[in-house]
């Protein structure tokens, strides 16, 4: 029997599921590798607009209940993550990736929609396998590099680490409150009970495993500069997005005990520290995004100390920003030998190569590095305004103190680009038209949203 | 067009100047130069009818904008013009088309970029004198760094990355203390009027405990005095002053450090009143270290760039001092210095940059007896020297005597009560004058007169000024004198801007305020 109410309201799901299957039969049916970009491209285009409509006219269904609800919020977050993913796909059509790539970019995102409509830990878990598992394969898409197999295997046992610590989570919740839906998470937030404190700091560390806060992130630097540049923007975008916005699902309106805001204090802005300082080392640009979404993180895990009614709207502006500014830096690194592109050195001189692709990677820097006009910087203002709002003002500050360190990282790359001579035989050419495209895609967002950001915070 | 309009115009001309530079070829840098000339011109044009137009002894904002940015937040687009920055607006105005003009010959590579920077940096420091939203001023506050950034580490000279990295990262440590202090007060606004607000007038309405106002204060401070810069936080500035290309000095000088004694002017004191009065002292005697120290460092340095950025130090101790004494006299004749050191300094570095363009050293001992050499140039350098130690007639002496004279006016009824400190401090800021007549006239001494010699003078490249140089000089000469001359004007129309100021930050601590 079909849960009533179900096509509807998981129809983007759906079309994304009849995607990939498409994909497939395409796949096993032709002779020669075929290009996957429109049919991935319609899968998600096509989810998008049913999202956004369900959205748009206030669906709201639970067609498992206890398990699998849509409203119209959620329904937004996944229209944002489709839209997202359009990118992606191009990066990858540009990096010539066959269909395993889009086919797995899709079931990633089908665990990410799991997660963001999950309304039980079972549901959550479940989610988050999805969401993972094509991950682990995408980074050892590429192959030709042999430390590739090494970061997907780091990433798959710490991942495998996670993954254990949030089922022991999920049954400490049981135990605790005899419940496994969200509200009996909550009630554990709130609970004294010792055994209800473990159950939660077991699933949050479990979270910021997945989103890379120090002291639980040694695996993102490796497993970003193992992957291929989409892969490396898919990690950096959606993967984040769908966990934090998860979380703050989670959390609900449930204020955290004193025991785990002293864990969501100390360690976020641990990681906004290390992060800005690791990533001030870095030569590659990979690994360099890696620490700097290290130090985002951060950011993104203090926004949940917010209000509750505050939490979901600030991490989902925060995501959304933070994903655009960075696909739109992936998108215009240099097309070329897949070491060198990566190299900081290999910028040198950008400038004065491909003006455009050069004022593109300033703007996402400078947004990153949360400097006024660009979007970055209302999304930090809104963070540490959420947090201060909350009551902890002198978390704020410290926090906004961190994030100065991260300036100058962000500030060296358009040192390299602008400042400096480019060589006499550049090793990288200039991008080709699939990635241009998703660099002025993301632009163009970026420009909005920095212009105007009220017509998005105003719909929080 | 309506009159508020004329003003929007006057904020946006950059930003339309910088989009039709887009579309012109990057192989024709004569049309690149061209067109900013003209933006900028224009510009000038529209802010000097808007200073004729503004009306003198009101209160308040005129040709007023303010529509909703971000409505969620309280956040308005609001401009306005006001007696505080009519002339900084005014004098900014004045600056850009000398800065490209300047520019022609000494810019020669990636222009393009170039141009669309300094008209980046004139829509964002007009902005942030104009915004009347405090989350507004920030926005131009911050954004304002980026293409000084790239301006002095682009085109700038051998450490440029190094003076352009410091200068960077000094000014943003003190805006994310600042931010914070802004966040803060947004949500204390929240808190106290139920609504969302970031307008300059709303938040003067606060009640702020004193402890809090002391901490906010500290916030906006830093960052102020970063930008002044006062001393012990100038470090950055003759790092930046050096490694810039003229126009970047020109801009940092002229206009960019006056952000900060705007800053303290329009924001600083007057949000926090009563923290303002307690920190009177504290800061009163830092900008009297500021104009002896700046003035004895001025004295021993031997690279003519150092010696004009250590004169910026002292001459804007002396803006700090007259807003400090928080007479009607002193603010004014603050004022009148911020806007008589940016024409001073900024021609100042122009003719510097002038002589480098011939000779490539900035090295005092290089050069002598160039009044033999190059006679025009030596009568603007001579003048400028006069306007810069604050001869009768320049407008030098306008700021500097005003501003002595308010600080004075202010410490005799306290000396008299037995507070006997602002009296001392104003005393010793006298000797800043006398150092200043040393330091400079040690400067043209040994640049003018003498045995004639300069680097490169063999080689017969010395030419005198162009009559481009020279009208580009004869405009600044003629502004210094001006307002040396018939100061009148612009201190009716800032009167009662300064009055109120005044009487804001004075009130006794705890009373309702104006």
């Amino acid at each position: 029997m079909i849960p009533e109410g179900l096509l509807l309201a998981a129809l983007p799901e759906h079309l994304l599921l009849l995607g990939i299957l498409t994909l497939l039969v395409i796949d096993l049916l032709s002779s020669r590798a075929r290009d996957p970009l429109l049919p991935a491209l319609l899968a998600v285009a096509a989810a998008a607009v049913s999202a956004a409509w369900l959205a748009w006219t206030g669906h709201v269904a639970t067609p498992f209940p206890g398990h699998f609800s849509v409203d119209p919020e959620i329904l937004t977050a996944k229209a944002v993550l489709l839209g997202l993913s359009v990118p992606v796909l191009l990066l990858g059509r540009e990096e010539r990736l066959d269909s395993r790539f889009a086919m797995l970019v899709l079931a990633s995102l089908y665990g990410a929609f799991l997660m963001l409509s999950g309304d039980s830990l079972i549901m959550l878990f479940f989610g988050i396998e999805v969401l993972s598992l094509p991950l682990y394969a995408l980074v050892v898409l590429a192959y030709r590099r042999p430390q590739s197999a090494e970061a997907a295997m780091k990433y798959l046992v710490l991942g495998g680490v996670g993954t254990a610590m949030l089922l022991m989570g999920i049954s400490l919740t049981l135990g605790a409150t005899g419940g496994l839906t969200l509200e009996a998470f909550q009630q554990a937030l709130a609970s004294d009970d010792i055994l209800a404190r473990g159950a939660v700091v077991l699933v949050v560390v479990a979270f910021m495993l997945k989103a890379a806060i120090v002291p639980f992130h040694a695996w993102a630097p490796d497993a970003y500069e193992a992957a291929t540049i989409p892969v490396t923007a898919y990690m950096a975008t959606i993967v984040k997005a769908a966990v934090l916005l998860a979380l703050a699902r989670l959390f609900g309106g449930a204020e955290a005990g004193p025991t785990l805001v002293a864990v969501m204090v100390v360690l976020p802005l641990l990681s906004i520290v290390w992060g800005n300082l690791a990533a001030m080392r870095q030569q590659g640009f990979r690994r360099l995004i890696a620490y700097s979404s290290i130090a985002h993180a951060g950011y993104l895990f203090l926004a949940l100390l917010g209000a509750p009614e505050d939490r979901f709207g600030t991490v989902a502006f925060y995501v959304v920003v933070y994903g655009l500014t960075n696909l739109l830096a992936l998108a215009c690194l240099p097309t070329g030998q897949d070491w060198l592109r990566d190299r900081l050195v290999g910028l040198k001189g950008l400038y004065h190569r491909d003006a455009r692709a050069a004022i593109f990677i300033a703007v996402a820097m400078l947004s990153l590095a949360g400097i006024p006009p660009f979007p970055g910087f209302v999304a930090k203002f809104l963070v540490f305004r959420t947090v201060m709002e909350a009551g902890f003002v002198a978390v704020a500050v410290v926090g906004l103190i961190a994030s100065y360190l991260g300036i100058y990282l962000y500030l060296r790359v358009i040192q390299y680009m602008f400042m400096t001579p480019s060589p006499a035989h550049p090793a990288t050419r200039r991008t080709g038209a699939f990635a241009a495209t998703a660099a002025a895609l993301a632009f163009i967002a970026v420009l909005v949203v920095g212009v105007f950001p009220g017509w998005i915070l105003g719909g929080l | 067009m309506s009159e508020a309009n004329a003003l929007n115009l006057l904020l946006f001309l950059p930003v339309i100047g910088g989009a039709l530079l887009l579309l012109l070829p990057e192989r024709r840098p004569d049309l690149v130069r061209g067109l900013s000339m003209l933006v900028l011109t224009a510009q000038l044009a529209l802010a000097v009818w808007l200073y004729v137009q503004f009306e003198a002894g009101v209160s308040g904002l005129q040709f007023e904008t303010r529509i909703p940015w971000i409505a969620a937040w309280g956040v308005h687009y609001h401009i306005g013009l006001d007696g505080l920055n009519l002339l900084l607006v005014l004098l900014t105005a004045f600056l850009g088309p000398l800065v490209v003009a300047g520019a022609f010959t000494s810019i020669t590579r990636d222009v393009k970029l170039f141009h669309g920077m300094v008209l980046f940096l004139q829509f964002t420091m007009l902005g942030t004198f104009l915004a009347q939203d405090l989350f507004l001023f920030y926005v131009f506050w911050e954004a304002m760094l980026i293409p000084m950034f790239l301006i002095i580490g682009i085109w700038g000279g051998e450490r440029r990355i190094y003076a352009t990295l410091k200068f960077f990262l000094y000014t943003a440590f003190g805006s994310i203390l600042m931010l914070a202090a802004v966040v803060y007060l947004a949500f204390t606004v929240l808190s106290q009027d139920g609504a969302p607000s970031f307008a300059i007038a709303d938040l003067h309405l606060l009640e702020l405990a004193v402890p809090v106002q002391v901490l906010l204060l500290a916030g906006f401070a830093l960052s102020f005095a970063i930008k002044v810069p006062m001393v012990p936080l100038h470090t950055w500035l003759p790092d930046a002053h050096v490694e810039a290309p003229t126009a970047g000095s020109v801009i940092l000088a002229g206009v960019l450090l006056k952000m900060g004694t705007y800053g303290f002017l329009k924001l600083g004191f007057p949000l926090f009143p009563d923290a303002a009065q307690l920190a009177t002292p504290l800061i009163m005697t830092l900008a009297v270290v500021s104009i002896v120290y700046g003035a004895g460092l001025a004295l021993v340095q031997d690279d003519i760039k150092k010696i004009i950025a250590y004169s910026s130090v002292s001459h804007l101790g002396y803006v700090m001092l007259g807003l400090t004494s928080f007479s009607l006299l002193g603010v004014q004749g603050a004022i009148i210095q911020m806007v008589s050191h940016g024409l001073v300094a900024g021609g100042l570095f122009l003719m510097v940059g002038m002589i480098y363009e011939r000779c490539h050293s900035r090295d005092l001992a290089a050069y002598g007896g160039l009044a033999k050499l190059l006679p025009a140039y030596s009568v603007f350098f001579m003048l400028l020297t006069l306007a810069a130690i604050g001869l009768p007639t320049t407008s030098g002496f306008t700021g500097e005597f005003l501003v002595l004279l308010g600080a004075f006016h202010a410490a005799w009824p306290l000396h008299e009560q037995g507070v006997t400190y602002p009296l001392a401090l104003a005393s010793v800021a006298v000797l800043g004058i006398v150092l200043g007549a040393l330091y400079m006239l040690r400067l043209a001494r040994r640049l003018l007169f003498g045995e004639p010699r300069a680097p490169e003078v063999e080689a017969g490249r010395l030419r005198d000024l162009s009559p481009r140089e020279v009208s580009i000089l004869i405009a600044l000469v003629a502004a210094i004198f001006y307002i040396g001359l018939f100061p009148d004007p612009f201190l009716q129309k800032t009167e009662q801007a300064a009055i109120d100021y005044q009487e804001r930050v004075l009130a006794p601590v705890g009373e309702d305020r104006p």
